[in-house]
Formats: structure tokens, C-alpha cells, sequence
């Protein structure tokens, strides 16, 4: 049985839907990203998970037991904020003790916990000192430790790293999941940030507008997305508009040319496009293969990709290639040879899949 | 790029500081010849050892006190709340603030004599009763600083963000607000309270219309019967409100950086 569910959770502030018929199941011991734009409801989900938000309906369960009407305080559930909220007046260990320091706790239980909880995140010299006293990310760690602390059943944390700088960011995200592994603790990570929830999470949720648009594994979600908006949402898509040749064969018309693709639903009604990621697409004709003629209309430079966007009668198709010291690196203006296989690329009507 | 000094505002601070301090000196050196041709400190030695200076200084620092004590109770969690949970409610609360400025003092005073000396509370009728009476006028009097004071502590700390951190790491209202909100705010919370009370102890009129030992009463008496007392009490006095002022320079000062949240 799944440890936490949301059960047909909606949420409205006055006139405004923010969650609308939430349903997740997530398992013990699992790593669940909430990832969508600004105000997609992932942050209130999350609001409603720890207790400060209360769901306009619908139940949220933790081990059978329903949650619904407990206080946060009686949650224990462990919260990480995005601006860290350690109490200022505290020591880094104080703020650690604090959670079982309310809970009344022996002096030594507690000594021992803080203790153990700065190792853990490895700050036991800046026991000490004063939140002032610390850099953010070394905050954000405290903040972890923390929210560990009390023993949480289940961990939140809202997008806990949008605060730092890009390195600090990555060794965060190493050292949380590190973390979250050793414990084995259910994790609920809310985050706009693809490349965080595509590296961390076991299953990821992407919400837009209040709604659930896909569950699944990091994989699933970059490779067969449910809908136009996570294939555009997560990661680079080209999305081309194409003109149907034999609908049951999934051959479809790029302009003047062909192309067959490998899943197609029903192509009636609707405009279709023709859906395939970049780095799918390889330089140079291949036989069996979908392939494309058209001139190259820019080259960016990104160091470990190089990134060309190639005009092919009027549609502009993105192809990713991994540079090489040995790479040429193709010429603006000249024609250009692209090819794809027939199962790396889907077809598309804009209705969810 | 070093700053150059505009003669004109130096000559404008020279002016300001001589048309403050003049009467001062002044004051101070009137006070020092009460016995006729030698300066003494004999009007100070006056005025302390007169049991009705040391009784209205008692009665009116203990009220200052229960004043700084009332204030924070009331408005500690009221500020709080407004805060937490009715943002909306601030305007509201800023124009409150400000009416003890607005309404007279004799105005309240009359109001809380009409109000409460009748029947059915008749607190004027026992001393305890008039010095509950009193001790809420000078909340209200001290009111605009202690909730400025307050105020300020609270914009400098993200309060909603660390509340629910509190919570969440399971404390009720009453220990989020005494273990968290209530020690990031001391210095706030210390400067009002010295404002406040240096409030209470020049103040005049609720004394004065309560019939009550205030220092206020006691200083506006001495100085319709008396020549040089009431000079050495006007710079007891000064020098009193300037103790607190430097209690307050002294306690924020350095300190500040204690005050900011891990933003």
C-alpha cells in the first residue's frame, strides 16, 4: 500500500482554481518531483501535503490515516523552504535541536540527534555559529538537517535550491539524494527546474494550470510525454507542422518531403505535427531511415553540444551533436543532410495521448 | 571621492544646535544658582530629597513599567496575527495607531473619567481602580511607538516563513510566538519599550485629571511654587529621556545582523 495519497485533491482561493482532482499514490521510501511553470499548483500541493493549506476537498492519507483536519504541527512532516527560514536567534545546532527541543525531548536525546544530524550533512565545525555566520548553501544544508531531525515520516522540500548559484546548486542536489537514499525517506521535491527533477526523482509529476498532465519515471517523461505541453515542457522538441499522406501508415509530408513515423493515433480533424527530440536527429543521409534536405540557418556553440538549426523547406528543425575536437563545425548557408529513424519520432494532433 | 563640507550647512547645524542647546545651558546654570553668588547643586539636592519627587518618581516608573508590559502583551500577538493572517488588516491598524496622536489627551481623559468612574465599573473610587484607569491611557498614549517599534522588527524578518517553519517542526502557536517570533524581536521590541516609558514618566494630564502621584503633576506643581527646583527637574529629566534614547543607540547598534533572517 502506498504510504501517502492524495485522494481527489482540488484547491481554490476565492474565485481562483490553483489544484484541481489531484490524485497521486506515493510509495515509501520514493523520490517524487512536483515540476511545472510558475503557479501550475505544485507549491500549494506541496502547502497542502505539510498542513498550511487546507484542500477546499478531497482527502490526503499518510499510512491509511487521514491527515486532513491534523494541524502542521502534528504532521511531523519535514520541511525544507526556498529561503531556508532557519530562526536567526538560534545557533546552527539549536536550530537542528529545535524540533525536539519543542517536543520535550531529554537534553541528551537531543545533544546526540544534533550531533548525528551534523555529521550527517558533514557541519560539525559550524556548530556555533549563527545562521548569519554561514554561506547559503551550508544554510540549506542546516535547513536540511533540520527538517531530518524530528524523524520525519515524510520530507518536503520547496524548490529548495532556486536560491543558490549554479555549482553549489549541483553538489546540493548530489548530497540530497545521497541523503535521501541513506535514509530511505519519502520525498516530496517541488521545483520549475527540469534537469533537478529529471536527475533526482524516482517518478516525476508534471502539473500545468491546477492539473496533472503525467506521472512517471524520469525516462517516461522525456520519452513518450503524455501530452505537446511535456514534450515541449521538459527538455527541446522540434514540433513540426506536417500534412498527412496515408494516415494508417503514419507517412506524413515535411513540405516536399516524406517522412514515416514510428507512433502515430488517430491523425483525423486536427492539425498534425510531427514530434522528434534533437539529439535524435543524426548529420548525413542513412538509407531506411527518415531523411531531410534543407540549409543551415544557424550554429550555436554550447561547448559539450554543438546545437544547428537547419531550414528545411520553410520549417526549422533544431539537431543537437556532440562536439568532438575532431568536429567540423557546419557552415551557415549550406545545404545540409539530416536523418532520423522512423521509431525516434511521433506524430501528434495537440489531444492529450 | 572624499565629501566637501558646505559651509552653509554647517553654519544651519551651528544655528540648530545653539537654539536647542542655549536654553539648555541656561536652564542648567539657573538650576546651579539657587544659594546667591556661588554655583551649587543645592535646587538637585532639593528636589531628590523631597519625599513627594522620590514618591511621584516611584509611582510613575512602575507605571511605566506595567505600561511597557501591558503594551507588549497587547500587541505583540496583535501585530503578529495581522501579519500572519490578516495582511489586509494593516492599513486598518496603521490609521488606529496613529488617532492617540490626533485625539487630545484631554479628550481620552475625559472619556475614561465619564466612561469608567460611573456605575456600573466606578474605578475611580479606589485608587487601585483609577491606577488601572490611568495605566490604560498611557497605553494608548504609547501606543503609535511601541506598534512602530514592532512594525519595523517584524518587516525585518520573513515572520510568515518562519512561523510555518516552526510549526512544522511541530511547536504550537504559543512557542512559535515566545521562542521564535518573541527573541528576534528584542530590540525591537526594547526600543519601544524605552520610548514608551519615557512617555509615561513626562507625561502630564492623565495624572494630572486622575489626581494620581505622577512625575509629570508633581513637576508642573514645584514649578507654579518654586524658582530653581523646577530648573534642576527639567534636566533630571532631559537627562533621563536621553538615557533612554542612548539605551536604545546602544542595544541596536552592532547588533542588527542577529536581526536578518537567512535571506
Amino acid at each position: 500500500m502506498a504510504q501517502l495519497e492524495l485522494i481527489h485533491i482540488s484547491k481554490s482561493f476565492n474565485e481562483m482554481t490553483a489544484v484541481q482532482d489531484f490524485n497521486l499514490a506515493v510509495e515509501a521510501g520514493e523520490f517524487i518531483s512536483f515540476l511545472g511553470p510558475s503557479g501550475c499548483g505544485k507549491t500549494t500541493t506541496l502547502r497542502m501535503v505539510a498542513g498550511f493549506e487546507i484542500p477546499t476537498s478531497g482527502v490526503i492519507q499518510l499510512d491509511g490515516m487521514d491527515l486532513t483536519p491534523l494541524p502542521p504541527n502534528r504532521r511531523n512532516m519535514g520541511m525544507v523552504f526556498q529561503s531556508y527560514a532557519l530562526f536567526p536567534n538560534m545557533t546552527a545546532a539549536q536550530n537542528v535541536g529545535y524540533g525536539l527541543r519543542v517536543a520535550g525531548k531529554p537534553r541528551v536525546e537531543i545533544e546526540q540527534r544534533v550531533n548525528e544530524m551534523l555529521d550527517l550533512i558533514q557541519m560539525h565545525d559550524f556548530a556555533e555559529r549563527y545562521p548569519n555566520q554561514l554561506s547559503g548553501g551550508q544554510q540549506q544544508r542546516l535547513a536540511l538537517a533540520r527538517a531530518l531531525a524530528i524523524k520525519p515520516r515524510v520530507l518536503l522540500l520547496d524548490e529548495p535550491l532556486s536560491a543558490l548559484d549554479a555549482k553549489i546548486r549541483l553538489e546540493l542536489r548530489q548530497e540530497i539524494r545521497r541523503i535521501q537514499r541513506q535514509l530511505g525517506i519519502t520525498t516530496i521535491y517541488v521545483t520549475h527546474d527540469q534537469e533537478e527533477a529529471l536527475s533526482l526523482s524516482d517518478r516525476i509529476v508534471i502539473m500545468r494550470r491546477g492539473v496533472i498532465e503525467q506521472v512517471g519515471t524520469p525516462q517516461q517523461i522525456y520519452n513518450f510525454p503524455a501530452s505537446d505541453f511535456v514534450a515541449e515542457f521538459v527538455g527541446h522538441i522540434n514540433l513540426l507542422p506536417v500534412e498527412v499522406v496515408q494516415a494508417d501508415a503514419g507517412v506524413v509530408r515535411l513540405g516536399s518531403q516524406v517522412v514515416r513515423a514510428g507512433q502515430f493515433g488517430h491523425l483525423n480533424g486536427r492539425p498534425v505535427r510531427l514530434a522528434v527530440r534533437p539529439e535524435e536527429l543524426k548529420a548525413g543521409s542513412v538509407e531506411g531511415a527518415n531523411n531531410l534536405t534543407g540549409m543551415i540557418e544557424s550554429v550555436t556553440y554550447l561547448g559539450a553540444i554543438v546545437r544547428i538549426r537547419v531550414d528545411v523547406d520553410g520549417q526549422l528543425v533544431s539537431l543537437d551533436m556532440f562536439n568532438e575536437r575532431s568536429l567540423e563545425i557546419p557552415v551557415v548557408g549550406q545545404p545540409f543532410h539530416v536523418n532520423f529513424p522512423v521509431e525516434a519520432c511521433w506524430l501528434t494532433n495537440g489531444v492529450k495521448n | 571621492m572624499k565629501k566637501k563640507n558646505n559651509p552653509w550647512a554647517i553654519f544651519w547645524a551651528v544655528l540648530a544646535m545653539l537654539y536647542f542647546f542655549v536654553p539648555m545651558l541656561g536652564t542648567f546654570i539657573f538650576s546651579l544658582r539657587m544659594k546667591r553668588g556661588v554655583l551649587s547643586f543645592l535646587a538637585y539636592q532639593s528636589v531628590l530629597s523631597d519625599a513627594n519627587f522620590l514618591r511621584s518618581f516611584r509611582y510613575s516608573a512602575t507605571m511605566g513599567v506595567v505600561t511597557v508590559i501591558v503594551s507588549v502583551v497587547l500587541l505583540l500577538p496583535s501585530v503578529y496575527w495581522i501579519y500572519i493572517k490578516a495582511p489586509k488588516m494593516k492599513p486598518v491598524m496603521e490609521i488606529i495607531s496613529i488617532l492617540p496622536f490626533v485625539i487630545p489627551v484631554i479628550v481620552l481623559v475625559f472619556g475614561l473619567i465619564r466612561t469608567f468612574g460611573r456605575p456600573p465599573f466606578q474605578l475611580t473610587l479606589s485608587s487601585f481602580g483609577t491606577d488601572v484607569l490611568i495605566a490604560a491611557g498611557y497605553v494608548i498614549i504609547s501606543m503609535p511607538y511601541m506598534y512602530r517599534a514592532i512594525d519595523v522588527g517584524m518587516r525585518s524578518m520573513d515572520v510568515r516563513t518562519l512561523t510555518e517553519a516552526a510549526q512544522n517542526l511541530g511547536s504550537n502557536w504559543f512557542q512559535v510566538l515566545t521562542l521564535v517570533i518573541l527573541p528576534n524581536l528584542r530590540i525591537a521590541i526594547l526600543s519601544g519599550a524605552l520610548i514608551c516609558f519615557a512617555t509615561v514618566m513626562g507625561e502630564l494630564i492623565l495624572g494630572d485629571f486622575l489626581v494620581r502621584p505622577a512625575l509629570g503633576s508633581y513637576m508642573a506643581g514645584v514649578g507654579r511654587s518654586k524658582a530653581y527646583e523646577p530648573a534642576a527637574l527639567a534636566i533630571i529629566s532631559y537627562g533621563l529621556t536621553w538615557l533612554c534614547l542612548g539605551l536604545i543607540q546602544y542595544f541596536s547598534r552592532g547588533r542588527s545582523q542577529q536581526q536578518l533572517t537567512g535571506r
